[in-house]
């Protein structure tokens, strides 16, 4: 950078600022120029609404940040780009890494993409906080030793917690189950993961029928058939794209879901088109990291709720919590490295090293980070219920369920399905 | 019995829509001799546009019964695209197949991203009609009537495309395109009209396929190439060209699906192929094809 006497003078006039303000980063020298962030989501097709969600966070986050003077004094700037197949993907993180120069890179929700990516990350060694995605193959962790990359909660944590919360409630309720969950590796390890607590738990049961549609499958009426052919008294699904109302709608026209437990935990996903014309109450349905109409909420949650149900004439889901958490535990971590260092902008090595055990106040609640470089996060799951002045199901505030992600996903190097025999669960 | 009742209706209402489809597919390639991927396309069309057409009829006051004819009434209006389509067409009918299966396919593109722009990319559908018309109960059995409203609807649409090719004079010279389309010409037919009409009918069978469904489903960008390897498949097992064939090969896939679901849902989809296999290797003309001269 070309040093000239205004530059010079302005940072002198800065850091005396700052000595005399605590708390408020000065502006070094490099600190001038933006600190620019490159996000990786999606804005069309299946995980188009999830995208957008989690932008639409991000810029909310970006603005408030902004005006506290940034992170660690330098202004944020946004380079975005679309998250889509795997090999396209890598080609535009790479983009923002080499000719971009971001900062950091944040975002990607399909865990097909982050395991593809994650090698790249490591290869770039361009710090980068994914969003939702995992480099997870199926409940196996692909990449145990990332240094660059941090990644998002395990998959199945809402699966877990939803089968710990159906046990405790309708133990004895319920023996023959049945399942209808998205045909890729998140479904069936939902299923397997429900299928196994209730063994663990020696919950007598017996699976009647076992539904696999691909995903985006919008025409159900056979399945719906199929479910009621096997008369189940329990129904376990983590359908969570646009599939989910349609079945439900299916479901509630062939009568269905009428006198039989509903377990749905990723429903939170889709929960604004859950309409309460065709979604009935008392079924426990999750919302993962961020419940829109939470009572418990922080003041900076429901504040963020208002802005986005103000500007977006919609109410958040999950998505814009993981952006959040992302964008904020990057800031925090910056911002204690810089501290750290005099206020000088940190390394990369110094950022992550900071990341590591940093625990940050996240939209949907507390978040921190593994050693592991695998996130914690708080989780809500509820029963639904009509009583709101929505046209869609919320939560019975009386039955909400809060869960740490610390006891619903496996320790660092452990066997999901081993750590599922053996783990001390409080339900 | 209450249960194979609602197994085997949800197969047929599956198949009901298929049929539709695949009709429009078979009609096209009977007389055109056009294998025509963008029939998948004319079903994501009626499909979003029956959506907005519905709701917009509905804010305006037409009452709720209304689902049905307002439905079939976007499915017409969104057969306008046939014509402009057929038109494209015409600078590949003398060419290899290949170049027709790659503008056809260009087209599904295309068509996606022009619903892109026009609905957006998220997933689309009705607030809850379904149920407009009511259900019928018997005990376990339970089916709403719009889903027998549209299975009568396709078996409605069959008896109708028989009747025009069978009886009509239309229909007569459209056969004779079909068979001869260089005797049709010779002898004064209008081959050019014939097949901007018969384009735009397999069009026009598409379009409503696609707006009947949306009331139990959701209109999605994936929808089209969905319904067309569906399509494919029906047109495999019932026989390229054959209107009987789009029936038969329809009922079967339907009811296939929804067996295998009860059965064994692993082989929702390979059970499908299984028959395709098999009618490729014992009549590989399919169950109503002509075998090739």
């Amino acid at each position: 950078m070309k040093l000239s006497r205004r530059t010079v003078l302005k940072s002198i006039a800065a850091t005396g600022a700052a000595a005399t303000s605590p708390g408020v980063f000065a502006p070094a020298i490099a600190q001038a120029k933006p600190c620019r962030l490159g996000i990786l989501a999606p804005r069309t097709g299946i995980a188009a609404s999830p995208g957008i969600s989690g932008l639409r966070a991000t810029e909310w986050a970006v603005e408030r940040f902004n005006a506290g003077g940034g992170i660690a004094g330098r202004k944020i700037e946004l380079v975005i780009e679309e998250e889509t197949s795997p090999k396209d993907t890598i080609e535009r993180f790479q983009k923002l890494v080499q000719q971009d120069k971001v900062d950091c890179v944040l975002g990607i929700i399909s865990t097909g993409v982050a395991l593809a990516l994650g090698p790249v990350v490591e290869e770039s060694r361009a710090l980068t906080i994914f969003w939702d995605g995992t480099t997870q193959d199926g409940v196996e962790e692909k990449l145990p030793n990332a240094r660059y990359l941090f990644k998002s909660t395990d998959n199945e944590c809402e699966a877990v917690m939803s089968s710990l919360l159906a046990i405790k409630h309708w133990k004895g309720q319920f023996k023959r189950i049945a399942g209808i969950n998205p045909d890729y590796s998140y479904g069936r390890n939902n299923m397997a993961a429900f299928i196994a607590l209730l063994k663990r738990f020696n919950i007598e049961h017996e699976v009647v029928t076992e539904q696999w549609p691909k995903v985006g499958t919008m025409e159900l009426t056979s399945n719906v058939a199929a479910l009621k052919a096997a008369k189940p008294d329990l129904i376990f699904s983590s359908l969570l794209f646009a599939d989910l109302p349609v079945f439900m709608k299916q479901a509630a026209a062939a009568e269905l879901t009428k006198g039989i437990k509903l377990v749905f935990p990723a429903a939170g996903f889709q929960h604004t088109l859950m309409k309460k014309d065709f979604t009935p109450e008392g079924m426990l349905f999750g919302h993962n990291t961020l419940y829109f109409d939470n009572p418990n909420a922080t003041p900076m949650a429901k504040e963020f709720v208002a802005w986005y149900a103000d500007k977006q004439k919609d109410y958040p889901n999950w998505e814009a919590d993981r952006a959040y958490f992302a964008l904020a535990s990057y800031k925090a971590a910056v911002e204690a490295a810089a501290k750290a260092k005099g206020s000088a902008w940190p390394s990369n090595d110094d950022v992550i090293d900071a990341m590591v055990g940093l625990s940050v106040e996240s939209l949907g609640g507390k978040g921190s980070w593994r050693k592991d470089h695998i996130a914690d996060q708080t989780f809500v799951q509820g029963f639904s219920t009509h009583n709101n002045k929505y046209d869609f199901v919320t939560l019975d505030p009386a039955r909400i369920e809060t869960m740490y992600s610390a006891d619903l996903q496996k320790p660092a190097g452990a066997n999901f399905w081993e750590w599922l025999k053996t783990a001390q669960f409080k339900i | 019995m209450s249960a194979f009742g609602n197994i085997l209706l949800g197969g047929i209402f599956h198949a009901a829509v298929l049929f539709l489809v695949a009709a429009g597919l078979q009609l096209v390639f009977g007389v055109q001799k056009i294998v025509n991927l963008a029939c998948g396309s004319f079903y994501a069309l009626g499909a979003y546009f029956g959506i907005t057409f519905v709701t917009l009829a509905l804010k305006a006051g037409m009452p709720q019964w209304t689902l049905l004819p307002l439905l079939l009434v976007a499915g017409a209006v969104m057969a306008v695209v046939g014509p402009p389509i057929e038109r494209i067409l015409r600078t590949v009918y003398d060419r290899d197949e290949s170049f027709q299966l790659l503008l056809t396919f260009a087209m599904v593109l295309m068509f996606q991203d022009i619903i892109r722009f026009l609905w957006g990319a998220n997933p689309t559908s009705l607030d809850n009609v379904q149920l407009v018309y009511g259900k019928i109960v018997a005990g376990d059995f339970i089916v709403p009537v719009y889903n027998l409203l549209v299975i009568a609807a396709a078996i409605g649409a069959a008896a109708l495309i028989g009747l025009f090719l069978q009886r009509t004079n239309y229909g007569r010279l459209l056969r004779a395109t079909a068979e001869n389309r260089t005797m049709a010409e010779a002898l004064g037919v209008n081959v050019r009209g014939i097949y901007a009409a018969v384009f735009t009918l397999g069009t026009l069978l598409g379009t409503v396929g696609g707006a009947l469904v949306v009331p139990t489903a959701a209109a999605s960008l994936d929808m089209a190439v969905e319904v067309v390897i569906e399509a494919f498949a029906v047109v495999v097992i019932g026989g390229l060209g054959s209107m009987a064939g789009a029936l038969a090969g329809s009922l079967l896939v339907g009811l296939i699906r929804a067996g295998s679901l009860v059965f064994y849902p692993e082989f929702e989809i390979l059970a499908i192929y299984l028959i395709v296999i098999g009618v490729l290797l014992l009549k590989p003309s399919g169950l109503f094809g002509k075998p090739a001269a």
